[in-house]
């Protein structure tokens, strides 16, 4: 079945992952999104040489995952949208679309004439969609931002993931994290926005910011925070388990990985470890033979949890916790979370074929429609698709390659 | 050959024609598929070379094609079979362009 967003069109003038990862996902869902590139410098995403530390590009590869990530499934025009010349050909394209996606800075849009007015005069009937780093109102309206500053540091993962005491600040765990998360609900305003054109005829601008995105995150702390009047304490949770449950907390195993284990109901669960770990005589041990018992005496609890673990390997707790009905999981690397049985079995890695015919796979977006995995086509090259996009608005070649002569296109 | 900008050079040996957009202040060979091009409106107009069959890499309409070491970019407004080269060596597609970055 065609995905639900099928026949929307997307006019994306949008860099980096936040709103081109919004863009990605439309796509997945059956979009068809047109991707506006800077006629000489391409996505400024396209400049990006290492990720975390990581190269981010293979020597003698077109695939490169920090580009196919937010931007597989569009098409690729190289537009100088500060070119007289190109004005024409981006009305067209607005003419045409139903969605107006950017995160351009607001004097930006204004010096490009793409602001929400200039579109919205152009077709009145478009969701115009602005990602911004700290809103579209406030002192920050015109600042920058990426995840690591507005999503991460702004919006209080940084400091809830790092330890009093530490001597170093913890990273986002993963390249274009908030982001990631910021597209996809991008990708949500857009759907409801549409579903309002739909069934009203009203159309919407939407905005998101990662600030936003950052602070919807760590909601139960800030929540918490506003009701206390005040900062939260800062709690350091014991080093096995929690205060009052030994079966909440990560375990070291003998080879050194890490088992999460998350039985919020200790007195239903403790049996049953006791049980799966060959060590009954714990259940009825009289410092643990009541749920009050084990929670009170959670601390000595913990340590016996600790030494049962760390006296087995990794694989040998996965094979005897599956046999549980309490809730654990393996802690995975990046490179086994792309092998996630469940994943894979839910469709949720795919295939997608490289620009040199090569299979490689992606991690699709976590919304699946109708029990069926979207097929992703790999993302564009720079500036790809102009010849294509601009053909189909009805140029000629001529017209063609006099904007290409006037470096209007390319 | 001092080619000047948005002079149209064409192939003695395929279809191919391309537009200069950069050209430094410098003497270079410019040939498609091993021979020389020529300005269609000069007295070489018409002439016909012969193909190295070792410079058939082809041509695509509209895409650029840049040396940006010798300060050279050509446009291609008409596609052909030959190998468009510069100086002796082949003129890949332009690529993007972005400021370097990292995280």
């Amino acid at each position: 079945m065609p995905g639900p967003m099928t026949g929307v069109r997307v006019l994306e003038v949008a860099q980096y992952t936040f709103v081109p990862a919004a863009g990605a996902v439309l796509a997945d869902w059956g979009a068809e999104v047109v991707k506006i590139e800077h006629a000489e410098r391409g996505d400024a995403q396209r400049g990006i040489v290492k990720m975390l530390g990581n190269d981010a590009y293979s020597a003698g590869s077109s695939f490169v995952p920090m580009m196919e990530g937010p931007n597989r499934g569009k098409r690729s025009v190289g537009l100088a949208l500060d070119n007289p010349a190109a004005r024409p050909v981006l009305e067209e394209l607005i003419r045409r679309s139903d969605v107006f996606l950017t995160n351009y800075l607001p004097s930006a849009r204004a010096k490009l004439g793409i602001d929400a007015d200039d579109i919205r005069a152009i077709n009145p009937d478009i969701v115009y969609v602005r990602g911004s780093g700290f809103g579209a109102r406030g002192p920050e309206a015109d600042k920058g931002g990426y995840d690591s500053t507005a999503f991460w540091a702004r919006g209080g993962s940084a400091d809830g993931v790092t330890l009093p005491g530490a001597d170093r600040l913890s990273r986002m765990p993963s390249g274009a994290y908030g982001d990631s998360m910021g597209g996809m609900t991008i990708a949500g305003g857009i759907a409801a926005a549409l579903y309002r054109r739909a069934t009203t005829g009203e159309t919407s601008i939407v905005d998101v910011s990662l600030l936003g995105v950052g602070a919807w995150a760590t909601q139960s702390n800030v929540n918490l925070a506003l009701m206390a009047g005040g900062p939260i304490p800062a709690k350091v949770r014991p080093k096995h388990g929690s205060v009052s449950n030994p079966l909440s907390g990560s375990y070291r195993t003998s080879d050194d990985r890490w088992i999460e284990l998350t039985m919020l109901q200790p007195g239903k669960y403790w049996p049953e470890f006791c049980a799966l770990a060959g060590r009954p005589e714990l259940v009825t041990n009289e410092r643990f033979d009541t749920t009050a018992k084990i929670m009170a005496n959670a601390a000595e609890a913990s340590e016996l949890v600790a030494e049962i673990i760390a006296g087995e390997t990794f694989a040998h707790w996965c094979e005897v916790l599956s046999r549980g009905a309490g809730q654990w999981a393996a802690v995975q690397d990046a490179w086994e979370v792309g092998q996630d049985p469940s994943l894979r079995a839910n469709g949720l890695i795919v295939p997608v074929t490289d620009a040199e015919g090569n299979g490689r796979e992606l991690v699709t977006n976590p919304v699946q429609f109708d029990e069926a995995p979207p097929s992703l086509t790999r993302a564009p090259q720079f500036a790809e698709h102009t010849d294509d996009v601009l053909r189909e608005l009805g140029l000629t070649d001529d017209e063609l390659i006099a904007l290409k002569i006037a470096g209007a296109a390319t | 050959m001092k080619a000047r900008v948005g002079q149209t050079l064409a192939s003695t040996v395929d279809a191919t024609t391309v537009i200069v957009v950069r050209w430094p202040d410098a003497d270079l060979d410019v040939t498609c598929g091993g021979a020389p091009m020529v300005d269609p409106k000069g007295p070489e107009a018409g002439t016909s070379g012969s193909a190295d069959p070792g410079q058939q890499a082809g041509t695509l309409l509209g895409k650029r094609y840049a040396a940006p070491d010798l300060g050279v970019e050509l446009l291609c407004t008409k596609p052909g079979a030959g190998t468009l080269a510069v100086a002796g060596e082949a003129l890949p597609i332009k690529s993007a362009t972005p400021l370097p970055a990292s995280d």
